[in-house]
């Protein structure tokens, strides 16, 4: 067996960082596309028609049946030749349009579920309080149902969002350079050497990220929850 | 037959329990009063072991331990002796109503099957549940669950039988069920304590009547001494407080 | 766009030969995990402050990091520190490489889920009231028998939704196995696939073999909960 170098895992780490915004681009632009298509499901979901409901229904039971590697292979190989029968060339499009496009068709079906209970947790009294007090419709859905929302949905949004960082790393397969990609190309250039180092190295980039992620939304939630509300308004008032 | 003295109990700083005795004859219906906080839920959770006292000793029968260092055996004898009836039911919600009084039987005594089942239909039949053996806690409602409970507690012949507040989760039409049950039993002679805010059936029933408050017992005697010329100041402003809805008693 | 029906055709007879590698990795890893899982669950609730510690550190280090990394690391430690391990400290002559690769798979998987599934137990347990294990005790029961008759039957059957959907991401999970040269569908898929570059409608086949294995795993766990739950149900009279 060939001796192990920790200190290679030092070397490797600001190599693998450089590549960080790529990460977070993709998990960024996931997160926007993403919830675009996930509030129009959600919408379909909780809206009365049959049609919408249905499709959104089946969109996501389909979407979490299916591997995100088959997903992302599908829309690598298929969406060029899809979009060509309708005279639509994106054969020169890169990487990462594909990663984003697979990832935020993953993704809008969590966050659907994200935005449909958040909905459902706040009660409708809620709103017909803030109305009845002479709030207008948006400053009742503005200053009292959305930060409700919000708050029930922060634990869940959390979750669907490391799923996503961690699901992301895929994106090399397809030969997007991310943290992940980056470390591939390491260990390629050192002939298959050090590659437990450098898989170390992800390990902690990784890991660092979902502690990062959930501890911010820990704090988050903290801040919206309404004890440290009202202590702010007390506060405002003196 | 059943005597505990200086039970202390206390929660972080909160002393819930402050030195109680009380004795329990063969027969005894004792019914434990006081506002809330006073620590009779507590008591009555030390003598079963659900909860460990902090100090205090325990003469059961044969039995004599002290309550903070009781071995695993005493304890189990201890529980073999008692049953608890619990103010939510606590009735095994994976288990029909005559699993659940079997339970008691068959796992814990050994007692042979066709023994348990016939015990465990007689208690149900005792309290008027003949027709439910096969329904499970969620198809019952909630006198039905408490008799459940009461069965379960029966069924194992116990030296003693704990109440703990068995009525103050149900509704009120569902009360009458529950305590006509309890009636019957203190009529055929069991041996019980049972804490509860009904105030009638403390009157009618029950053979001594204990008043606790700020985890002492303030007063104690009999049904009448207690309800018509209660001696202490604190018994006679709760039973001015608690009896003001049932001014006809006065 | 064409599609090579016969192809996918030829493909998809293929791809059923790899179901049961598939199912194999599903079921091994349940079954090693489940009861691992679930001893984790109940020492995280006990007392061993060193020993939570380590679960925690283990479930966070796991569910932290993405599967595919799992997989690339171990794959490539494991079979030469194994083989060190063989060669020079046991003095044996078995020669690990010949070793069928799925046995990776399995520890990859079953290191992965199992600190899934103690997180399942353990939100399982604290779904059962306190109440019946009091109930329990007062009827003379000892703790073991509380555990094994009313508070694990219990918590199973609420963990039953969260275990269905930790088979379902099991499942999809092991469509990464091809990378430890495993067999499975999606390795049957891609092979037939790089021949005449048919990727499009080998990927559609086994996209379609996804749902179905994934909704008779669903269905699976519906006809269980419905079985299970039968105490749940309101009243019939």
């Amino acid at each position: 067996m060939r001796p192990f170098h920790p200190q290679y895992i030092l070397e490797a780490l600001p190599q693998l960082i450089l590549y960080l915004p790529v990460t977070a681009a993709i998990v960024i632009g996931t997160v926007f596309f993403g919830s675009l298509l996930g509030i129009l499901l959600a919408a379909g979901r909780i809206r009365r028609g049959r049609v919408g409901r249905a499709f959104a229904n089946l969109y996501i039971y389909v979407i979490r049946c299916v591997p995100s590697i088959v997903l992302l292979f599908l829309v690598y190989y298929g969406l060029p030749e899809f979009l060509n029968v309708f005279g639509v060339n994106i054969n020169d499009a890169g990487k990462g349009f594909f990663v984003i496009t697979t990832f935020s068709l993953l993704f809008s079906a969590s966050m659907a579920e994200v935005f449909r209970s958040a909905y459902e947790a706040v009660d409708r009294g809620q709103r017909e309080a803030a109305v009845s007090i002479g709030l207008t419709e948006f400053q009742a859905f503005y200053r009292i149902v959305l930060p409700q929302c919000v708050r029930v949905a922060i634990p869940n949004f959390t979750n669907a969002l490391v799923n996503l960082m961690k699901e992301g790393s895929l994106a090399y397969t397809i030969g997007l350079i991310d943290i992940m990609g980056k470390g591939q190309l390491l260990i390629g250039q050192n002939h298959g050497s050090y590659s437990l180092e450098i898989y170390l190295a992800l390990f902690f980039l990784y890991w660092g990220l979902t502690l990062m992620v959930e501890k911010g939304a820990g704090i988050w939630e903290r801040h919206l929850t309404p004890t440290k509300q009202e202590r702010g308004g007390v506060r405002k008032c003196n | 037959m059943l005597q505990v003295k200086n039970v202390q109990k206390a929660f972080g700083e909160n002393l819930v329990l402050r030195g109680v005795d009380i004795e329990v004859k063969k027969g005894d219906i004792v019914v434990i009063l006081g506002p809330s906080g006073s620590g009779k839920t507590t008591l009555l959770r030390c003598l079963n072991f659900l909860e460990r006292a902090d100090g205090g000793s325990m003469d059961f029968d044969e039995i004599h331990t002290e309550l903070k260092g009781a071995s695993k055996a005493v304890v189990s004898k201890v529980r073999k002796k008692t049953a608890f009836v619990f103010q939510n039911y606590n009735l095994f919600q994976n288990k029909t109503a005559l699993q659940n009084v079997m339970e008691g039987l068959t796992v814990a005594r050994k007692t042979p099957k066709e023994e348990a089942l016939a015990r465990a239909k007689a208690a149900l039949d005792k309290v008027g549940l003949s027709e439910r053996y096969d329904y499970y806690p969620s198809q019952l409602s909630g006198g039905q669950q408490q008799r459940v409970g009461i069965a379960r507690a029966i069924a194992v012949n116990p030296d003693v039988l704990l109440f703990d507040e068995p009525t103050s989760a149900l509704d009120p039409e569902l009360i009458g069920e529950v305590l006509a049950v309890m009636k019957k039993l203190a009529k055929e002679g069991a041996t019980m304590i049972v804490v509860t805010h009904e105030m009638t059936f403390a009157q009618e029933v029950a053979s001594k009547v204990i008043f606790m408050d700020g985890g002492v017992v303030v007063e104690q005697g009999s049904a009448e001494q207690i309800f018509t010329k209660p001696k202490e100041e604190r018994t006679i402003q709760f039973l001015r407080r608690v009896l003001r809805d049932y001014d006809y008693i006065i | 766009m064409q599609l090579d029906t016969q192809f996918m055709l030829t493909t998809f007879l293929h791809v059923l030969q790899g179901i049961p590698v598939t199912l194999t990795i599903v079921m091994v890893t349940l079954l090693v995990s489940a009861p691992l899982g679930f001893l984790m669950a109940v020492s995280k609730s006990g007392e061993g402050k060193i020993g939570r510690r380590i679960i925690a550190g283990y479930v966070s280090l796991i569910r932290g990091t993405p599967v595919v990394l799992q997989i690339l690391f171990l794959y490539s430690l494991l079979p030469t520190a194994l083989n060190y391990w063989i060669k020079e400290v046991l003095g044996l002559s078995y020669n690990i490489f010949t070793l069928n690769p799925i046995f990776y798979a399995y520890v990859v998987f079953i290191l992965n889920t199992t600190a899934v599934l103690s997180e399942v137990f353990r939100s399982a347990l604290s779904t059962v009231n306190k109440g019946q294990l009091e109930a329990a005790l007062s009827i003379g029961m000892s703790a073991p028998q509380a555990y094994v008759r009313i508070i694990i039957p219990q918590a199973l059957v609420s963990a039953l939704p969260n275990l269905c959907n930790t088979t379902v991401n099991l499942l999809k999970s092991t469509s990464l196995a091809f990378m430890m040269t495993v067999k499975d569908i999606t390795a049957i898929a891609k092979i037939d696939a790089s021949f005449g570059y048919n990727y499009l409608e080998a990927y559609l086949v086994i996209f379609a073999v996804y749902i179905f294995l994934c909704s008779a795993v669903q269905g699976v766990f519906h006809l269980t909960e419905r079985g299970a739950a039968a105490y749940k149900k309101p009243a019939v009279s």
